[in-house]
């Protein structure tokens, strides 16, 4: 019984908080509802990651060692796992360079940093030229290897300057540029992120396809509101003349009237009248774009993106604004019990 | 409780509410007092429409082929001898979408308890994980078969969204299971998904109330719950008569709601036109 009324005392008690806090003019409650709930939220997401952690070893660890099927790859996530939590918490690769003296021979520090940064040794000696008396200056490659940076240390001493080894501290070393853990995130994280990213491109041609296909009335619509949008949209697009939307426009409804009467005389008629009539009020109008300018792409699209799809979506969000406080109501009020496992 | 005393609750409420206000109403937060009378209203609303379903009140249901869809998918999948995916989200369980995600996951897991069908649940945050787990056992022991559940039908992969696709779409593509659903809050990986479903030929369900997301969804999978749909197919799926009046309660707050939108427009027209001098826009705007 414990196992299902406590958490529901808590899920009341908090919903109802949250819920009256957003009307209640009083600091005490607006620090909860804004920061104090969704700091303890945070706070056991945290903890609960260790528990997802356990999990993600357990499940692919299980899958090598009783080599079930592509069991393979999962030795590439425990990989995955391991060096991240490596490069995170027990190896900084954030090592560096202190020099405070720069001594007298500043021309061969600036080429022996230059080698070291990898640039023109004629800015590392514009560099150093700016360095003050006293001041301590950090050479801003990051060494991974301690051994790196105390080459270096060794090279700079060798020429006459007073050069320390240093590391990064915790922490510091994941915004560093230069880490270990700054290489792991910018050359494998982030490309690999990319390529799922980037495959979303591909995948709106194909599902674009789908849905323009012409199967129906609806199908036609999205594919002609779809062309104007993205007609409308570029440049191009404002410089086709309305008049030759208004052809458009005529042919089309050339298309409607035979799909109704199925009739090609009358089509014919139709569609043969309407060309007429557009090109003998454009003779009149002397073909000027401003005088149907409503009927441009740009104009179009904009109508269509404002007008017809704010609408829908408006009329989806309300249904959703409802959906969310009648779920949320259950929830609060312990109607909705499912997500306790009941 | 009784439709009558929901009544009486919500009428003390309104006039110790309107005691309050008279007396200057403090602490009260000035200028939030309209969203207060909304979300009030709705409730109450909702509250008697609960109390009547369960006083033996019939409820009608439009029929929503999508909810009518999640058993023949799974029996789908029974028949082929493949797995069902349910994916619910990339958020965790402080977004009522997932919370929504996760109850319909009780439902699937009760068909598939009853089929004997696999689940495979890959969750990106380790709370939505465990509420899963819960859910699931439970589903499973209600339908007598606890002896098929396993805690590793559930499992975590990553709280990245890209890499989280990456490893739905992996396991889509070497476990092929015939039938995919995904219930919950999505964003930029949702046509991943589902495309990638697409591909495998499975049967796709999708749910959600990202906005931006459901014409994904609609182009690339055989039925998509939109909005609202998606957040009472627990109600549909449980047939409580509870949750049906919460439902049939949110109706009546949409057709209210259109009634006000109306009279706006309405009243708006006659402001334009000169014929009144309150701006009803200004109502709704400072509130």
């Amino acid at each position: 019984m414990l196992k299902r009324q406590i958490p529901l005392a808590i899920v009341f008690l908090t919903g109802m908080a949250t819920l009256f806090g957003w009307f209640v003019d009083n600091v005490v409650f607006e620090t909860f509802v804004n920061d104090t709930a969704t700091q303890w939220f945070d706070i056991i997401a945290s903890f609960a990651m260790i528990l997802g952690s356990l999990n993600l070893l357990r499940v692919q660890g299980e899958k090598v060692l009783r080599r079930k099927r592509n069991w393979i790859y999962s030795i590439f996530a425990i990989g995955g796992f391991f060096f991240s939590i490596t490069v995170g918490f027990l190896f900084r690769g954030a090592n560096y360079v202190e020099i405070s003296d720069l001594g007298p021979n500043q021309g061969a520090i600036s080429e022996v940093i230059a080698s070291a940064e990898n640039i023109d040794p004629k800015i590392a000696a514009v560099t150093l030229s700016l360095v003050e008396e006293n001041e301590v200056f950090e050479v801003s490659r990051i060494f991974i290897t301690e051994s790196g940076a105390k080459q270096l240390v060794d090279d700079l001493n060798a020429n006459g300057a007073k050069a320390e080894f240093k590391s990064k501290t915790w922490g510091g070393h994941i915004l560093e540029k230069g880490t270990l853990f700054n290489w792991m995130f910018v050359y494998l994280f982030t490309p690999l992120s990319a390529t799922m990213f980037a495959l979303l491109a591909f995948f709106v041609a194909s599902a674009s396809y789908r849905a323009f296909r012409i199967r129906n009335f609806e199908a036609t619509l999205l594919l002609i509101s779809g062309i104007i949008i993205m007609v409308g949209r570029v440049p191009l697009g404002s410089l086709i003349s309305p008049w030759f939307v208004l052809y458009l426009i005529v042919l089309g409804g050339g298309i409607v009237s035979n799909s109704y009467f199925k009739d090609v005389k009358r089509t014919f008629q139709i569609t043969t009248g309407g060309i007429l009539v557009v090109t003998i009020a454009g003779f009149i109008a002397g073909w000027s774009p401003d005088s149907i300018y409503f009927l441009s792409f740009p104009v179009l699209q904009e109508w269509i993106y404002s007008v017809p799809n704010i609408a829908g979506s408006r009329a989806i969000m309300i249904g959703i604004a409802l959906g969310m406080v009648g779920t949320s109501l259950r929830i609060i009020l312990g109607i909705e019990k499912s997500f306790l496992g009941e | 409780m009784k439709s009558k005393h929901v009544l009486i609750s919500i009428g003390t409420f309104a006039i110790l509410f309107a005691a309050y206000w008279w007396f200057g109403h403090p602490f009260f937060k000035e200028g939030r007092e309209v969203m207060f009378i909304s979300i009030v209203s709705l409730s109450s609303i909702i509250l008697y429409y609960i109390a009547e379903a369960n006083n033996g009140a019939k409820i009608f249901l439009r029929a929503i082929p999508g909810l009518k869809a999640f058993e023949e998918a799974v029996g789908r999948s029974t028949e082929m001898g493949r797995s069902v995916l349910f994916v619910p989200g990339i958020m965790d369980m402080d977004q009522v979408e997932t919370v929504a995600g996760v109850t319909i996951l009780g439902h699937v897991s009760k068909m598939t308890a009853q089929y004997e069908t696999p689940l495979e649940v890959p969750v990106s945050r380790a709370i939505v994980m465990e509420a899963s787990r819960e859910i699931v056992k439970e589903s499973y022991l209600s339908q007598g078969r606890p002896d098929l559940y396993n805690d590793s039908m559930i499992h975590y992969l990553t709280d990245d969204q890209f890499a989280y696709a990456a490893g739905v779409d992996g396991i889509m593509l070497r476990e092929k299971p015939a039938a995919c659903f995904y219930q919950g809050k999505f964003y930029a990986e949702s046509l991943i998904l589902a495309e990638t479903g697409n591909s495998i030929g499975a049967i796709q369900i999708a749910g959600t109330a990202s906005q931006a997301q459901i014409p994904f969804f609609v182009t690339t999978c055989d039925y998509t719950l939109i909005g609202e749909e998606f957040l009472t197919a627990s109600a549909y799926l449980s047939q409580k008569p509870s949750l049906l009046g919460s439902i049939k309660g949110q109706d009546v707050g949409k057709l209210i709601i259109m009634i006000a939108i109306l009279f706006t427009v309405v009243f708006n027209a006659f402001h334009d036109l000169g014929w009144v001098q309150y701006d009803i826009k200004q109502f709704f705007t400072a509130n």
